[in-house]
This record gives C-alpha cells, sequence and structure tokens, in this order.
C-alpha cells in the first residue's frame, strides 16, 4: 500500500473502502521500518494514535463524521504543545517537558477528527539546525537520507515526503515550513499572519511566528488549514475574521489571474539552480497559457527583507531565551546557541530601526504590487544539501526567498516544480495578499495538477547501501534490523571525525603526551 | 569578510550581555559578526522620515474586548 493523499484517503474512508484503523497500522508499521534512517519522529506515539482511528472509525460507522479530516494520520512539530505528551523543542532544555495543555491549532486538529501519531523532529527550538549535539539526531532528506531536509519543520518534511504521515504541521518564521517543503518535494502554506493561532506552540520570534500545514498536495494543505484556521483570543495576534473555504477554487484554472515576478531575487539577489529556474519558467508557461497575465515587477531587493528579519528574529528570540542563554548556554546546540547569541549583542535602537523598516518594506510592497494577484518566486535557490555540509552561517550569508513573506505576513507557499541533477526536489514559492489563501490555493493547485511531480514518491532506503557492503567485505553478517541503528552510528562518527579534524596549530600537542609531574 | 569590530571589542559585547562564552566560542563567533554588520547598516541608514512609525504599533481597545 503506498500511503494515500488526505483527500484521496478521506474519500476513501467516507465510502467505507478504507479503514481509518488500517490507514493508521500502515503509517505506524512504515515510520517504525524507517525512522531509524530518517529520524523524521522524536517520537512516536502508537497507541494514542489507535485510539484515535478507533474512535474515528466508530465515528464513521454510526454515520457521526467528524468531517473530511476524520481517521487522517497526522503528527505534530515538537514546538507544538501536546497535552500529557513530551513536548522537547528537539532540546535538552525541555527534555522530559510535558504540557498539561494542547495547542489550541492540536486541538483543532483533533476535533476534526485527525490521529496523532506522535512528536515531530525540529531544528531546536524552530531555529538551529542541523545540529548533531541534541538528544535527538536531525531529521533526513527522504529522497536521500545522507541530505539535508531543511528547517526548521524538518522532520515534518521527512515524515510526510517518506509517507509516514499524510499531513503535519509546521511553523515558520523565516522559511521554516517553506524550507523543508521545498527540500522534501512535499507542499507547505504558511498561512497569512495571524490566521492561524499560535496559542501553545512554542515561540521563536512572536512577531514573526506563523503556524501552518505541511503535506503531500496543495488541496491536503488546503483541507488542514480549513482545519488549523480561526480566532483564538489567546493569541494576542489572532485576526477576528471569518474563515474562507480554502477549497473554494481548487481545480479551476487561473484565467484572469495577474502573477507578479521579481525575476531579481532569483536572478541577481540569489541566482538559482537551472533546476529551479526552470520550474519558475514552467509556471509561467502554465498560468499563461490558462489565460493569467504575468507581469515583472521590481520589489526591494531579498537582503532588504532578510536584514529586518533577522534584527527582529533573533532579537525576539534572545529576549525569550535570556535566561537560559546566561545560565545553560552549553546546553543548548552549537548552532542554536551561536545564531542566538547575536541577539544580545544588537542596541535597542537596531531592533526599533528593524521594526521602522519592516513597516516601510510592508508599505512598498504593497504599493509594487497594486493589481496584482500572486507573486511567484523560488522556494530555495537549489537542491538541498549533503546533510554534513551545511554552512554554519549559510543563513547569513545568502538571503532567503521566504523572508519577505514572514516580514510582511502574507500567505506563502511551496510546492515542488520537479528535480535536480542530484534527484532531489526543487520547489516554487507562491504568495498571495493577506488573507488571500483561496486565491493562492488556486494558483498553486493548477501547476500540481498540470505538472507530473506529486505522481513520484521517494523510495526509502532502509540504510544507505554503503553499509551493508563494507559490512560484507569486512566479513561480518549483520541482521538486517541491527543495519538502520548502526548507520546511525556510522554516520554520526563520520560527522564527529571531521569536526575532529579541525584546523589547530602544528604545535599543539596531543593529550596522549603524559607528564607525570607538573613542569616535568 | 573581517568584522569592522575588533575581537576585544567584540567580546566585551558579549560580556555586556551578560553571557559566558569560551574564548574558543568568541573566536567562532566574531568573524560572523560581519554578516551581521552589513545588516545594521542595511536597516540603520535609510534617512527614513522622523515620523517614520515601527511595525509594533498596538491598539489599546484590544484589551478592553466587549466594554468599549
Amino acid at each position: 500500500m503506498q500511503t494515500p493523499t488526505i483527500a484521496e484517503a478521506s474519500a476513501l474512508i467516507a465510502a467505507r473502502k478504507l479503514s481509518p484503523v488500517e490507514l493508521t497500522q500502515h503509517c505506524l508499521d512504515r515510520a517504525t521500518a524507517h525512522n531509524a534512517t530518517y529520524h523524521a519522529f522524536i517520537a512516536m506515539t502508537p497507541e494514542r494514535a489507535m485510539d484515535d482511528a478507533k474512535a474515528a472509525e466508530a465515528r464513521l460507522m454510526a454515520g457521526n463524521s467528524a468531517g473530511p479530516l476524520d481517521g487522517i494520520p497526522i503528527a505534530h512539530k515538537d514546538i507544538y504543545g501536546t497535552r500529557g505528551i513530551a513536548t522537547t523543542a528537539h532540546s535538552k532544555l525541555l527534555e522530559g517537558w510535558v504540557p498539561t495543555e494542547d495547542a489550541t491549532t492540536v486541538t483543532k486538529l483533533a476535533e476534526a477528527g485527525t490521529v496523532m501519531l506522535g512528536k515531530l523532529a525540529t531544528h531546536e527550538f524552530a531555529f538551529g539546525g542541523p545540529s548533531f549535539d541534541l538528544p535527538w539526531p536531525p531529521a533526513r532528506n527522504p529522497w536521500n537520507p545522507e541530505y539535508f531536509t531543511s528547517g526548521s519543520s524538518s522532520g515534518t518534511g521527512a515524515a510526510v515526503g517518506a509517507g509516514f504521515i499524510l499531513g503535519g504541521t509546521g511553523s515558520d518564521t523565516g522559511g521554516s515550513i517553506r524550507g523543508p517543503a521545498s527540500l522534501c518535494g512535499i507542499a507547505g502554506i504558511k498561512p497569512t499572519y495571524g490566521l492561524c493561532s499560535r496559542a501553545g506552540i512554542l515561540p521563536l520570534a512572536f512577531s514573526l511566528d506563523h503556524a501552518g500545514p505541511m503535506a503531500w498536495t496543495v488541496r491536503d494543505c488546503a483541507m488542514l488549514l480549513q482545519a488549523m484556521a480561526g480566532y483564538d483570543a489567546k493569541d494576542c495576534a489572532s485576526a477576528n475574521r471569518p474563515v474562507p473555504d480554502f477549497s473554494a477554487m481548487l481545480g479551476r484554472d487561473v484565467k484572469g489571474l495577474r502573477v507578479g515576478v521579481p525575476r531579481h531575487w532569483h536572478e541577481t539577489d540569489n541566482p538559482v539552480e537551472p533546476a529551479v529556474q526552470a520550474g519558475i519558467d514552467e509556471a509561467i508557461a502554465i498560468w499563461r497559457a490558462q489565460g493569467a497575465e504575468i507581469i515583472d515587477v521590481v520589489l526591494p531587493s531579498l537582503q532588504e527583507y532578510q536584514a529586518a528579519n533577522f534584527v527582529i528574529l533573533v532579537t525576539e528570540a534572545f529576549t525569550l531565551h535570556e535566561p537560559w542563554m546566561k545560565t545553560r548556554f552549553n546546553d543548548y546546540g552549537e548552532l542554536l546557541r551561536d545564531r542566538m547569541v547575536f541577539g544580545a549583542l544588537m542596541a535597542a535602537t537596531d531592533y526599533a530601526q528593524a521594526l521602522r523598516r519592516r513597516r516601510e518594506l510592508c508599505a512598498i510592497t504593497a504599493e509594487r504590487t497594486k493589481g496584482i494577484d500572486i507573486l511567484l518566486t523560488a522556494g530555495n535557490a537549489g537542491e538541498a544539501p549533503r546533510i554534513d555540509s551545511v554552512p554554519k552561517w549559510g543563513n547569513l550569508a545568502k538571503p532567503g526567498f521566504t523572508n519577505p513573506f514572514n516580514l510582511t505576513g502574507w500567505p506563502a507557499m511551496c510546492v515542488c516544480s520537479g528535480f535536480g541533477p542530484n534527484g532531489l526536489p526543487v520547489a516554487i514559492q507562491i504568495a498571495a495578499k493577506p488573507f488571500q489563501e483561496v486565491t493562492l490555493f488556486q494558483a498553486a493547485d493548477a501547476f500540481e495538477q498540470a505538472t507530473p511531480y506529486r505522481k513520484t514518491r521517494p523510495t526509502l532506503s532502509a540504510v544507505p547501501s554503503s553499509i551493508p557492503k563494507g559490512l560484507a567485505e569486512a566479513g561480518l553478517n549483520f541482521p538486517h534490523s541491527d543495519l538502520a541503528g548502526l548507520a546511525d552510528v556510522v554516520r554520526d562518527l563520520g560527522i564527529g571525525a571531521k569536526a575532529l579534524k579541525g584546523d589547530r596549530p602544528y604545535y599543539e600537542e596531543p593529550a596522549a603526551a603524559l607528564r607525570l609531574k607538573p613542569g616535568a | 569578510m573581517k568584522p569592522n569590530i575588533s575581537r576585544e571589542d567584540f567580546e566585551a559585547l558579549v560580556r555586556r550581555a551578560g553571557l559566558t562564552l569560551s574564548p574558543a566560542q568568541i573566536d567562532g563567533l566574531h568573524p560572523a559578526w560581519a554578516h551581521v554588520e552589513q545588516m545594521l547598516a542595511r536597516i540603520r541608514t535609510h534617512g527614513r522620515d522622523r515620523a517614520a512609525e515601527p511595525a509594533h504599533t498596538f491598539n489599546p481597545a484590544e484589551f478592553f474586548a466587549g466594554e468599549i
């Protein structure tokens, strides 16, 4: 059985051709078999999942369905608070912390009938990663476990891509839903700021944090967002406005839509690889053929959005983490603590200036997109890098394509737009004006329906092929079930060995130079 | 790319923030501060109008839901 999409499973369940219990068991079996390779889950909750699935089945048999998500297996990024289930933020600092309440969105998805399979890997506190010095290993790319998922919603990207779950939750402060959606070959939407409650989700930066869904298709994202969206008095940024039918325009063409393309973003500000450019060109061709008008627009450079986004993000993040950063600095992973330190070193005026710049950028972006319905750009500059060669300061050296929409609050989503030379996915990013998710889904779905990229699922490998080959050459005969765990050890040893090779002076002595007496 | 701030001044910033970092950690962070300096220059030098407000202005009425 191949993991179905949410829409497919929903239709089959409604027609009583698929049991939520069978579907849940399929997902649990698949995750159990492969999680040791992909590390998408920090913790699985199989008993809870089967209880949820049986309850869904009972509702369906009684003719009392909770709706189109009833019986659909999902999981939550481990910054989403889950009552009675540990919520760790993938960090030693919260290891073993068990919330007493569900996040609002967790409750909403549960009320919609979803089945919860567990908690998903994240970059530590949704910020630093990939890290190899945390209590749990980083998630790995479902298309090749030697490659990076992006983050911070890394486990959700990996789990959806690998077919462990049909959908999941993510959060996005600078691109943390759209990055892993891009590199893991799935769909992910950062909704308009304020559309989904953040109450009960561990914050990173209050004025930039967004909650949203990730799934295999655009339609699936629309279905999940329908359950997640809505006003919540517990989130002071929550938008008190009606929630539209996000699926209303799915399946329609984009005739009459006006598509803005800020070409300088992906041509000069951060030039993309040819595979990404090809996806952008393909989207333009598809939409133009359907009757959309394509219009070049000139917006502030990506670097302008990046600067304001970074200063605001790290300052707000450090504000939240200051007590621990002062007392438990080395309990954080290296990547998080080194990035977050910068938030402590800026002047208060820098933060205020960044907020003023934010307002200016919001105004300029609105002014230069008058009459435009959606914007088209890249999701990422290229394919995923190898997980052991992600540049530590890469997020500073090159501006991301996702930052503009955290800063402006516009909804934006990434969808798979093909594959690069390494066989890994690439993505386009589509954005719409605030609270125009219906139009955003319409355009993204039109692209998805016109392209073949949703027909290809990754082929999962239990272990890298080099491991059993090497063991066989060494005359060792390991049971296959042990190989995934062994592969992790080998990988992490390799990364550790690489770190040990760091630059040090030629005259530095090894610790083996034993001295019996000081000064001897 | 080298930061404009000296390593000693950078260390002073770290200490002022109340953080306890090892010399090796400071050595590792100091060069990366060059990226941050570039970003700070972007947000500081826009010659914006004195009346240009930040994006976090708020509505005082929100604390009185249903009352006013």
